[in-house]
């Protein structure tokens, strides 16, 4: 077993070092203003290969979560969850809810994104957004 | 003029290897064969299913883990056409051969050392991901396995539904019970809906049960030009349609996993494969899912209109999908529970009960099957009938 790796394709360079940076920055088209996740040479709205990094505002909404009863990565050790989030901007990433867990059904919580030092690396993860008693 | 694949080609001979057998011998440290080798024992098994010499054959399509020159060689094979495909297509493109007059009988062969090579489905270095960008990606957050992606994508399922993890379990306890009438499974143990509920989970909500197993195995089939078939057997079994339609986009953000679960491409292809057929899902004696996991079997149901799309889960435990009632569903124990051949031994299944040869799991009156696939979001089609 080893530990898990990031895929650092050449586009994915300047994500990461925004990641880095404690933000999260991926290009928005020039042409057409879509944003694109993963990162990549084109936009696949429009064919463009104008754009702008842009970090988004790091807030999103819980669409889905799993939680790994098995050990794959030395890093991960189970249980531990994967959370998908839509971003506010539209796209959909994955990353690990820290902290307080929702009761019931995770999705339609709001998350915000954080960054934290993992496996001598840096990455983002969620904390819910807390909410004011009485409001879910 | 609407063009299509119907009635181009027929299988005429199927084969395979000794799924059990092996699996035991695997499971003692043996390595029985290698890819090549399974391949080979599958081919030759199908060539005398045919009743066919090696040198009848003059197409040979591979599968993706078995190489293909090799496999010509170690076979003994010159072809006037090849190439590499996975089940599904292996099958699409022998059709697409035979109609363009550039092959006559075409031999698939696959073989597959998964279990004694040690490949990795999730983790460092997994299986699949230089193809598919979706299973890798998300690593660093401990995201990895093919069944972890299905995972993600049922649990918006189950929570969009209200699909219950019991309902969900009707796959397995259907698979076994199909398993435990077929000699060649390798799970051959029935299993309950408590049991299932009971049985750990891997990447939650996925139990151990709803995953397929991972073993050795090769599988073959000789697919031919459909008027030849006639004169090759007597009952050969004709490919009355095929239909494919791909959702790349937003892939690895896996877009269509959680927005759509996959719905407009079955439904596509839905249309593309019973408009070729001539018929409609109540026509269909039994039904062959793609199921490394058990997810796909009830999206399946819905994405063909076997069910009304947010039912399958109600149409799972009211109406069944066994051979002992409602539709029957991977009739050989599929992925889960006979062996797991990448799809290759859905169609030899398929082929088998429109045969009319699976004995004690026998669909009666079976007079067309039904495959699926929608691995990452490729659905893919075939109906085999007499």
């Amino acid at each position: 077993m080893a530990n898990s790796k990031i895929v650092m394709g050449i586009d994915d360079i300047p994500m990461w070092a925004s990641i880095d940076r404690h933000r999260l920055e991926l290009q928005t088209c020039d042409d057409c203003g879509a944003i694109r996740y993963p990162p990549a040479p084109v936009c696949p709205k429009c064919l463009s290969e104008k754009a702008t990094w842009t970090a988004v505002s790091g807030e999103g909404t819980i669409i889905s979560w799993v939680v790994f009863h098995r050990k794959y990565f030395d890093d991960h050790p189970p249980p531990y969850n994967s959370t998908a989030v839509e971003l506010d901007e539209g796209p959909i990433i994955v990353t690990q809810l820290q902290g307080d867990e929702p009761e019931g059904s995770w999705i339609g919580k709001r998350v915000r994104l954080g960054y934290a030092e993992h496996a001598g690396r840096t990455q983002h993860f969620a904390r819910l957004i807390a909410t004011p008693a009485g409001q879910a | 003029m609407t063009r299509n694949l119907s009635k181009v080609a027929a299988v005429v001979g199927v084969g395979h290897t000794d799924y059990r057998g092996d699996w035991t011998r695997v499971r003692a440290g043996e390595k029985p064969r290698d890819s090549v080798g399974y391949g080979a024992d599958a081919f030759k098994a199908a060539l005398a299913d045919a009743g066919l010499q090696a040198s009848d054959i003059d197409g040979l399509i591979v599968g993706p883990t078995t190489p293909y020159e090799r496999l010509g060689e170690v076979l003994g094979l010159d072809v006037r056409w090849g190439g590499q495909a996975d089940a599904m297509l292996g099958v699409i493109q022998a059709c697409m051969a035979i109609n363009a007059g550039l092959a006559e009988v075409v031999a698939l062969v696959y073989g597959n050392n998964q279990r004694s090579g040690g490949a990795n489905y999730g983790g460092d270095n997994a299986v699949g991901g230089a193809s598919f960008l979706s299973y890798i990606y998300h690593a660093p957050w401990g995201f990895t396995s093919q069944g972890a992606l299905y995972a993600m994508m049922f649990r918006r399922y189950m929570e969009e539904t209200g699909l219950t993890s019991a309902e969900l379990g009707e796959v397995a306890v259907a698979q076994r019970l199909h398993s435990s009438l077929n000699p060649n499974a390798i799970q051959q143990k029935r299993i309950t809906v408590q049991d299932y509920v009971d049985s750990a989970f891997v990447c939650e909500p996925l139990h151990i049960f709803d995953y397929c197993l991972i073993n050795d195995g090769g599988v073959a089939l000789i697919v031919c030009e459909g008027e030849r078939a006639k004169k090759i057997r007597k009952d050969p079994v004709t490919i009355h349609g095929v239909g494919r339609y791909d959702l790349n986009k937003g892939a690895t953000s896996l877009e269509p996993r959680l927005t759509n679960y996959y719905l407009p491409a079955q439904q596509a292809v839905a249309e593309q494969v019973f408009g070729a057929a001539g018929i409609g899902p109540k026509d269909v004696s039994s039904m062959q899912v793609y199921d490394s996991f058990s997810c796909h079997i009830p999206l399946a149901l819905e994405g063909y209109g076997y069910c009304k799309v947010g039912e399958a889960g109600r149409f799972m435990r009211e109406h069944g999908i066994s051979v002992e009632r409602g539709l029957p569903v991977n009739t050989s124990g599929g992925h889960l529970s006979e062996s797991y051949m990448q799809g290759w031994a859905h169609q030899v299944e398929a082929v088998r009960q429109v045969r009319g040869e699976c004995g004690e799991r026998q669909v009666k009156d079976c007079n067309y099957v039904h495959y699926s696939s929608d691995v990452a979001g490729k659905a893919v089609s075939i109906i085999y009938g007499r």
